[in-house]
């Protein structure tokens, strides 16, 4: 008898990128349902809006950065990054009464570090944990001695908007992060631009040997982490009407976590703008929950922690993902 | 920065013939952080009574806020350089005992400000109690909502003892208002971000809302937020006493803050370290009594920092 192979089963086909996102999908869909039976006060439009507008403004931070880590880089000072930008917009709009020009000055502060930043990595060559680390001091230094101590708040009524007010039945801010999702998720993965930084993240040298501007799209990376780190602060600025000098301690390592539990490889090259904004919801959802259930201050350190290796736990083993 | 010029300064001064001991004391002054407005104005209480009496100061604060080791090493620091006195707020009451017991040693005064140490020898204490200023204030926002209703409480970081102490003083307000009923007690860990957040979510559980407890100003602020969006007509009172505090109370959006005064400890615990150089009479304990600032006797407080000036001994006396 010839031993024909039989024709494969018909297999639907999904990429191996979407298949993670829809496990990581499905981690989200569960801790709702979860939520949902477990507190009458999760489902409901007004509860859903609101985390979507809390996790609007990690999204921004966790969005630029998800692009710098795939290129096997780290910016630890997006936080940082908002706390000045977010003062020097705050007091200019305080004392200018003009918004414009604290969004000028906000989305220029944002984009300039993260431009050094650039600069620090891609030219200079220092790794980017000990570039980014060092320019977290040097923000952190700059905003305290701006600051000195004092909170700057009450900004006009129109530009509160932009963190509080709603179009359509959604809230503003969750608009400006769908839309952005949208144009970074095409960015990376539908631009020249885009295929250029995963390829440098996931083999650096052949990236360079095949001629590509290496240089140029790593200071592109870490400018665009600064810039959305501005547009974070402005969220900052709309949401909670005030401003002072350490809003973006606390910050930075949600979002960093929130790029890693979406999928994104700390070794670079692999990962999606989409499983970022998983991983902020995930992150939400989490305090979200706590808040609702009422656990106890003790414990909610212990249950995020438990949640996130969970959820990455989850996701190794479903992926075969190495990182 | 600073820092190094006015040590070069008081090396200078160390290598020159010195003044009279009555006079030209150098005071190192501890704080915990640079981002706080209490600490700023602790600093500049510590400045003013300085200049009044004729003395200086030196300010050590560390670079990462409330970071231990950095304290740690600065009382080390201060044990080599030898200013004439020491006043000290420890980064933490429990952790900094031994950099205490180094400046006993070296034979230099340590006064203490705003959280009691929990060990050393220490010529005063001068602050205020979280516990007392937290129930006052507890009980002038259940006494606003009618003794009846529910209540939210904002806690500060799980650990602190200052959030420890807020928290007792809160609960054991509510305790004295039986138809006053606690529904949620949440942390936001002193962030105005934080909550701001907790508080939108507890209003998805909690639409009714009575009132809300926020253990610091910067709390409360998040908290009256995450009010203005919605049709919640729950008051609000915090604790410290800022100058953002007080203009909300101005502007009738914060029902009350409980009073903490930083300039002033600042102003009487230097006081108290240049009369103990002069030989001259000292409290050894000063407790500040708790005060709730609201609509009603908010003026003195909204005068910014840097104008006011200290109070003599003999006011501080009485």
């Amino acid at each position: 008898m010839s031993a024909t192979t039989l024709p494969a089963p018909p297999r639907l086909a999904l990429s191996s990128e979407l298949m993670r996102i829809s496990f990581r999908l499905l981690a989200v869909a569960l801790l709702c349902v979860a939520l949902s039976v477990a507190s009458d006060a999760f489902a409901n439009q007004a509860n859903i809006m609101n985390v979507l507008r809390q996790s609007a403004l990690l999204f921004f931070m966790a969005s630029g950065l998800t692009l710098v880590v795939l290129t096997a880089g780290l910016d630890l000072s997006v936080g940082a990054n908002i706390g000045l930008s977010a003062c020097v917009a705050g007091t200019l709009m305080k004392s200018t009464g003009e918004p414009a020009y604290a969004v000028a000055a906000a989305l220029g502060i944002g984009a300039a570090v993260g431009w050094l930043n650039g600069v620090l990595v891609a030219v200079l060559r220092i790794p980017s944990f000990i570039a980014t680390y060092g320019m977290l001091w040097i923000l952190h230094g700059l905003t305290y001695a701006y600051m000195a101590g004092s909170t700057v708040y009450g900004f006009p009524r129109g530009f509160r908007q932009f963190g509080n007010g709603f179009f359509l039945g959604v809230p503003i801010p969750v608009l400006v992060m769908l839309a952005s999702l949208i144009a970074l998720a095409l960015f990376a993965g539908r631009t020249v631009w885009g295929q250029q930084i995963y390829a440098i993240g996931a083999n650096p040298v052949a990236a360079r040997l095949s001629g590509m501007p290496v240089r140029r799209r790593l200071m592109l990376v870490y400018t665009l982490s600064g810039l959305t780190a501005g547009l974070a602060a402005l969220v900052f600025l709309a949401r909670l009407n005030s401003a002072e000098a350490d809003i973006g301690g606390s910050l930075t390592l949600p979002a960093i976590a929130a790029v890693l539990i979406g999928g994104t490889s700390l070794f670079g090259g692999v990962g999606t703008m989409f499983g970022t904004f998983v991983g902020t919801l995930l992150l939400t959802l989490v305090l979200n929950g706590m808040n609702l259930l009422q656990i106890d201050s003790r414990w909610q350190p212990l249950v995020t922690g438990v949640i996130i290796v969970a959820a990455v736990w989850i996701d190794i083993r479903t992926s075969g993902r190495k990182t | 920065m600073q820092k190094q010029t006015l040590l070069a300064c008081v090396a200078a001064l160390a290598l020159s013939p010195g003044p009279a001991m009555a006079n030209g004391e150098t005071i190192a002054v501890m704080t915990k952080n640079q981002t706080n407005p209490f600490f700023q104005a602790e600093r500049v209480g510590a400045e003013k009574a300085a200049a009044q009496l004729n003395a200086k100061v030196l300010q050590y604060i560390p670079t990462q806020p409330d970071s231990i080791p950095e304290q740690m090493s600065q009382f080390d620091d201060i044990a080599v350089k030898k200013p004439d006195a020491v006043v000290m707020v420890p980064v933490d009451y429990k952790a900094m005992v031994p950099g205490v017991e180094k400046l006993n040693a070296a034979g230099i005064p340590v006064i203490n400000a705003t959280d009691r140490s929990a060990g050393g020898k220490l010529v005063s204490f001068v602050g205020a109690n979280d516990y007392d200023t937290a129930k006052a204030t507890g009980e002038a926002l259940l006494k606003a909502i009618g003794g009846k209703g529910d209540v939210v409480i904002i806690e500060g970081v799980r650990g602190a003892l200052t959030a420890q102490d807020r928290l007792r003083g809160f609960t054991d307000a509510i305790k004295e208002f039986p138809n006053v009923k606690l529904v949620a007690s949440q942390p936001g860990n002193y962030q105005r971000l934080q909550a701001n957040q907790v508080m939108e979510n507890l209003l998805q559980a909690n639409p009714h809302v009575a009132g809300v407890m926020a253990a610091n100003d910067a709390m409360a602020a998040g908290v009256l937020d995450a009010l203005t969006d919605g049709s919640s007509k729950a008051l609000v009172v915090g604790i410290n006493g800022t100058k953002e505090a007080i203009d909300a109370i101005k502007a009738g959006t914060l029902l009350a803050t409980g009073d903490y005064n930083g300039f002033l400890q600042g102003c009487i615990a230097t006081t108290i370290a240049i009369r103990y150089l002069r030989h001259e009479p000292i409290i050894d304990s000063i407790v500040m009594h708790p005060v709730v600032i609201d609509k009603t006797n908010y003026q003195p407080y909204d005068m910014p920092v840097d104008k006011r000036s200290c109070p003599t001994w003999d006011e501080i006396a009485k």
